[in-house]
């Protein structure tokens, strides 16, 4: 590329020169002779300034392109047998090892997830995995959601351009464990089913809300089950999960997919309080809840004068943060080993 | 929706505190989000009514008054009389006029929550001037700054101001999602009569709300008007009526006072009434100005709901246009469009200062149009917020009725024109419900009676007849969500108060929950990996297009979607190694000079748009990447890192797997960002099942996500992983000792590592006998020109016998010499 100032030709020229015999052709763009055009400028009269300054960046960009176009190509690496277990000629001793054990760790959610599928395995719970990408039907319509219902504003939503949407809560899957277990029903073994997934919503991020986290949706229908059930469920898990007596409390709700709703509350466990000294009750708001709305069974073709059932949705992260004290929720996704690596 | 609780007191005593209220509203009506006491804003603000007036005697624009504050106010300099001296600016000033006055030590309403001001005594221009005498802004009321307020309601001297206006009152936020279904709890009367419910009180709605009063009787003055409804499927109804001579003015203050309480900023007499029975019932009402609109119509003057024909603007009170298509409602002269029904009213006939005639309009319109109309035109006004939620039809003559006859006394109106009404046939009364107590107890836990639940729903205005068990609920009008017996359950449930249900677990057979095979699997990949050093990541689902490019993967596989948070969060992820991958580079940066970083989750492709259910498939993936800084030098190929991880995986696992070579690069999204001179296919090596693949990255990727030279990773199918694995074998111990030796084999350096290895394992399976077991482990590969040398160490048991040195080489001598044939190798 011709320059016209005769400056920066001259110095385009050694720069390339140069780059031939680097190693490391990025190191290039850190020659200090480039560096030096720029401060040049503040000495040239003002009317030169620009020219020569869009010279400059022209060189840059020039050098940049020939960096990248100098790719190391891996044909000059030595030929690899992906057969073997490890390279030629590696004494013992060099071979490829696992880092050391106490440097692994799982991700927190992960861990908790496990053992909250565990309490409700041992409740007789089945778990049935939620889905990342859904379609408007069971991410609403299943749900009793009518199309333009002002319901569906308090669910922001992603969606594809194809319309399908990512869905903001583990219900999306209800009327498929619905449908799926309700042979059992006939039976006369309850439907007693979690859904762990993850979920999303079209929020921005700050300390306390991610659009990406972790629900557990979880359903109970047979005959004769009742919003008392439902309370008295929750509260024994999370009792067992937190390891100590909870006081709790419900407060109505909406939700189309239930009747009655709650919202479903527990008193901040004291051994989580840190420091806290106040004496009234610190309400944290965990789940949304209900009975499930008589649609949404006729949708899965169960009758809703013969079965009722309760369901709910709790969130994972938020459990996680208050169990380990975790000031920022935007960690969990951050992949920061400093973090990651606090969880063995 | 902001409550708030003076105005409920008007329809219904609370006896208990405010706490005790706001906790009981939580838990039977709706999550409180705020309270706010108005009251302690006007602490110290007293009626006062100006003695004197006299201009002062250095400026033009000020008054100085002597007031009467009945002398209650302490502390404050008196003249003989005990009145206090203030000097004020406003213009409508004047003799035995009765004023708000803030005293010194009083803080100024408007400023309190942001910057207090707190009023003293102070000269101004030389006069001394005791706190101020205030407008409608500094008292936090309205806008109007242009004067003082005139007390217009009777009152002494020495009056509590907040006490005369209601503004010693506390004001309840309720989360309006809990009122999605409850278009009556928009209006204070609604949330009263719950208030009322919930204390198990009884609550009688007002006489006007009730049914019609038959107060609308027509004036002097006739105005010309037709009303059509070109809409019925959408407007169920239509109600308007003209009323002529109105004079436009300010409100009166209190009801200024009421609407500013519950956010609303007080605009003129005319407008106030509407805003102030729609937060009252719920129902919004709209008025015209009828010469406005007389002059936007061809022959006389026509009020027409209709929806839009293809293509409308409207130009809105907000100073913005609505571009309007079919099938949404607008209100229309003959002649044009002018204003959205349900949402906004128009510029072109907005009531004003000179406004002589209004139309007053009250309709019902589809809920669900409402809304659409709403979000397309990003129009969130308080009428959306309650039409949206379905608003009774049955109330629009009562409200319309109260509407005419409150303008009529603030405003001095009277009716010009008749009451038009026009119902669509959808517009009937409320079904009655029937149930039986059993249905109701048997979804709360609970054993009522049911004249216990008679009452809990009579107290909310509910008609029950009992008979035996059996309950037929009628609802009142406004309770359009009464629809099925759950929602009767639900009202129950609520008025009783959930707390009081029974806690306790349900009944169940011992019949043992399955574990869910997928998921357990998946915690044990995790276990194995950690245990091997490697950290667990979870990485968001969506990535940038840009990381797609970096790596090869075409956007236009991925699902793209079309409202993101950003373009970071833009593509469904094709696989998860380019995520692990964004994450190497900051974690080398803050001082991790080498690790593992794995995922297990979720891709998804449009090349496999759909499964069964006409959904996307879902592949469940594991994904591990290993990286070391440069500076450690790592001199191996980083493809045996990455492998080691694969290896100790197949190991625990309990399978084994093959690796193949690839030719050429594969065209798949998860195969872009491998190199493939440096990556293999991996497969199940007995039932030969696709598992995934491993590898180097392409230096551009390496480039591009600034990688280290030391980088590779794989990725796998965990559910075809998961099809592969077998349950632990065991082989029986032998009771004869074991022995090993060592073999060095020749080969070119062309012969792969797996074709030799294999070749001995069909040899040795040739070779021995049931009851010899073997076992062949690689012990070094050394590689000089163009020959490669192999070692293996073979070990070898016999369940029979001890083996003999002399056994053991003659099998190795077999085995070589059979390799010798097949693969021309040489025993060294």
């Amino acid at each position: 590329m011709p320059y016209q100032n005769s400056r920066i030709s001259e110095v385009a020229e050694l720069l390339k020169k140069r780059l031939e015999g680097l190693e490391n052709k990025a190191d290039i763009l850190k020659a200090v002779e480039l560096r030096a055009l720029y401060s040049e400028i503040t000495t040239l009269p003002a009317e030169e300034r620009a020219s020569f300054g869009l010279e400059i960046n022209q060189l840059k960009s020039e050098l940049e392109e020939l960096v990248n176009s100098h790719e190391p190509d891996s044909a000059k690496l030595d030929h690899i047998d992906v057969t073997a277990p490890y390279d030629v000629n590696s004494p013992a001793g060099k071979r490829p090892q696992l880092l050391s054990s106490e440097l692994g760790s799982r991700h927190p959610l992960m861990t908790e997830m496990d053992v909250i599928l565990d309490i409700f395995y041992r409740m007789g719970f089945d778990a049935v995995e939620s889905r990342q990408i859904d379609d408007d039907y069971h991410m609403f319509g299943s749900l009793n959601f009518p199309e333009d219902h002002p319901a569906r504003d308090d669910y922001d939503t992603f969606m594809t351009e194809e319309g399908l949407i990512a869905p903001a809560h583990t219900s999306t899957m209800q009327n498929r464990v619905l449908k799926q277990f309700k042979d059992g029903l006939e039976k006369g073994q309850d439907i007693r089913v979690v859904i762990p997934g993850r979920v999303f919503r079209n929020e921005d991020l700050d300390a306390t809300h991610e659009h990406t986290f972790y629900q557990l949706e979880g359903v109970y229908v047979g005959k004769g089950i009742h919003a008392g059930h439902l309370i008295a469920t929750l509260k024994t898990f999370l009792e067992t999960y937190y390891k100590q007596d909870l006081k709790v409390k419900t407060q109505p709700y909406y939700f189309p997919f239930t009747e009655p709703s709650f919202e479903f509350a527990i008193s901040r466990p004291e051994s989580l309080r840190k420091g806290d000294n106040r004496t009234e009750d610190d309400w944290l708001e965990l789940l949304g809840c209900g009975m499930v709305h008589p649609n949404v069974l006729k949708e899965a073709g169960i009758d809703p004068e013969i079965y009722t059932g309760f369901a709910w949705g709790v969130g994972i992260d938020r459990l996680v943060l208050m169990k380990y004290g975790i000031e920022d929720i935007r960690h969990f996704e951050s992949a920061k080993l400093e973090f990651l690596r606090q969880f063995k | 929706m902001k409550i708030s609780v003076n105005w409920v007191k008007q329809f219904t005593d609370v006896d208990i505190p405010i706490d005790e209220l706001v906790e009981k509203i939580g838990r039977q009506l709706g999550a409180v989000e705020e309270v706010i006491d108005v009251g302690k804003k006007y602490q110290g603000i007293v009626v006062a009514k100006v003695v004197t007036c006299e201009k002062h005697a250095d400026a033009d624009k000020l008054s100085v008054c002597m007031i009467d504050d009945g002398g209650v106010t302490p502390d404050v300099s008196r003249n003989e009389q005990g009145y206090v001296q203030v000097v004020c600016g406003a213009p409508n000033v004047r003799e035995g006029l009765n004023v708000a006055w803030l005293p010194p030590g009083s803080t100024v309403p408007n400023s309190y929550d942001k910057d207090p001001f707190v009023l003293e005594a102070r000269e101004l221009r030389g006069v001394i001037s005791n706190g101020m005498i205030a407008s409608s802004k500094e008292l936090a009321i309205g806008d109007d700054h242009g004067g003082i307020v005139e007390i217009d309601i009777e009152a002494v001297p020495g009056t509590d101001f907040a006490k005369l206006y209601e503004l010693n009152d506390y004001i309840i936020d309720i989360e309006n999602k809990m009122f999605t279904h409850r278009p009556d709890c928009f209006g204070v009367l609604g949330v009263a009569r719950e208030i009322a419910g919930i204390q198990g009180v009884e609550f009688k709605s007002p006489d006007w709300y009730q049914s019609p009063l038959d107060r609308i009787k027509p004036g002097k003055t006739r105005l010309e008007l037709t009303v059509k409804n070109e809409a019925p499927e959408l407007v169920p109804r239509f109600m308007a009526v003209a009323l002529a001579d109105v004079t436009i003015k300010p409100s009166p203050l209190i009801i200024q006072s009421y609407l500013s309480r519950v956010g609303l900023k007080p605009i003129s007499n005319i407008v106030d009434v509407t805003n102030y029975l729609m937060m009252l019932t719920g129902q919004p009402i709209h008025a015209y100005d009828y010469d406005k609109v007389k002059a936007l119509s061809r022959e006389g003057v026509t009020l027409i709901a209709r929806v839009v024909k293809t293509k409308e603007d409207v130009d809105l009170l907000n100073g913005k246009t609505a571009e309007l298509e079919n099938p949404a409602i607008v209100i229309a002269t003959d002649v044009q469009a002018i204003g959205v029904a349900g949402v906004m009213g128009g510029a072109d006939t907005e009531v004003g200062e000179n406004t002589k005639n209004i139309i007053l309009e009250c309709a019902t319109f589809d809920m669900y149009s409402i809304r659409r109309t709403s979000m397309k035109n990003g129009l969130f006004t308080d009428a959306v917020t309650r039409f949206n939620k379905g608003q009774s039809p049955l109330q629009n003559d009562v409200v319309l009725e109260e509407a005419v006859a409150t303008i009529q006394y603030v405003s001095g109106a009277h009716v010009a024109s008749d009451v038009f009404d026009i119902k669509s046939s959808a517009v009937t009364q409320l079904k009655t419900v029937e149930l039986t107590a059993e249905f109701v107890n048997a979804r709360l836990g609970l054993s009522l009676e049911p004249g216990t639940m008679a009452k809990l729903l009579e107290n909310v205005e509910f008609s029950i007849e009992i008979r035996g068990d059996a309950l037929k609920a009628t609802p009142p009008y406004w309770r359009t969500d009464i629809e099925i017996k759950e929602d009767i359950v639900e009202e129950i449930g609520r008025l009783y108060g959930f707390d009081k249900l029974p806690m306790v677990l349900p009944k169940q057979s011992i019949t043992p929950a399955k574990r869910n095979l997928l998921l357990s699997f998946k915690s044990k990949l995790r276990d194995i990996l950690s245990e091997a050093g490697a950290n667990e990541v979870l990485t968001y689902s969506f990535v940038h297009g840009k990381l797609l490019d970096k790596v090869g993967q075409e956007r236009g596989t991925s699902f793209r979607l079309s409202n993101a948070l950003s373009p970071d969060l833009q593509y469904y992820r094709l696989s998860l190694i380019p995520s692990l991958l964004d994450k190497v580079h900051a974690n080398i940066k803050a001082g991790y000079d080498e690790f593992a970083l794995y995922e297990v989750n979720k891709t998804h492709n449009k090349p496999h748009a759909t499964d069964d259910e006409g959904v996307p498939k879902e592949f469940t993936m594991l994904a591990l990447a290993i990286a070391a800084n440069d500076k450690l030098n790592k001199t191996s190929a980083p493809y045996y890192s990455a492998r080691k991880y694969l290896d100790t995986l197949a190991a625990r696992l309990g399978f084994e797997l093959k690796y193949e070579p690839l030719d050429a690069e594969p065209d798949f999204p998860i195969t872009r960002p491998y190199d493939h001179t440096r990556s293999a296919l991996v497969y199940e090596a007995t039932t030969n099942d696709f598992i995934g693949l491993i590898g180097e990255f392409k230096s551009s990727v390496k480039k591009s996500l600034k990688l280290p030279s030391h980088s590779a990773g794989f990725e796998l199918d965990a559910e075809a992983l998961l099809k592969v694995c077998r349950p632990q074998k065991y082989k029986a111990l032998s009771k004869y000792p074991g022995t090993h030796q060592d073999m060095s084999l020749k080969v070119s350096k062309d012969m792969s590592y797996h074709q030799l290895y294999s070749e001995l394992q069909t040899g040795l399976r040739a070779l021995a006998d049931d009851n010899l077991q073997t076992e062949l482990t690689p012990l070094d590969i050394y590689q000089k020109g163009d020959a490669k040398h192999f070692t293996f160490r073979l070990y070898a048991v016999h369940h029979q016998k001890t083996l003999q040195a002399v056994e053991i080489n003659d099998l190795l001598d077999k085995l070589a010499a059979a390799t010798n044939e097949t693969l021309g190798s040489v025993r060294i």
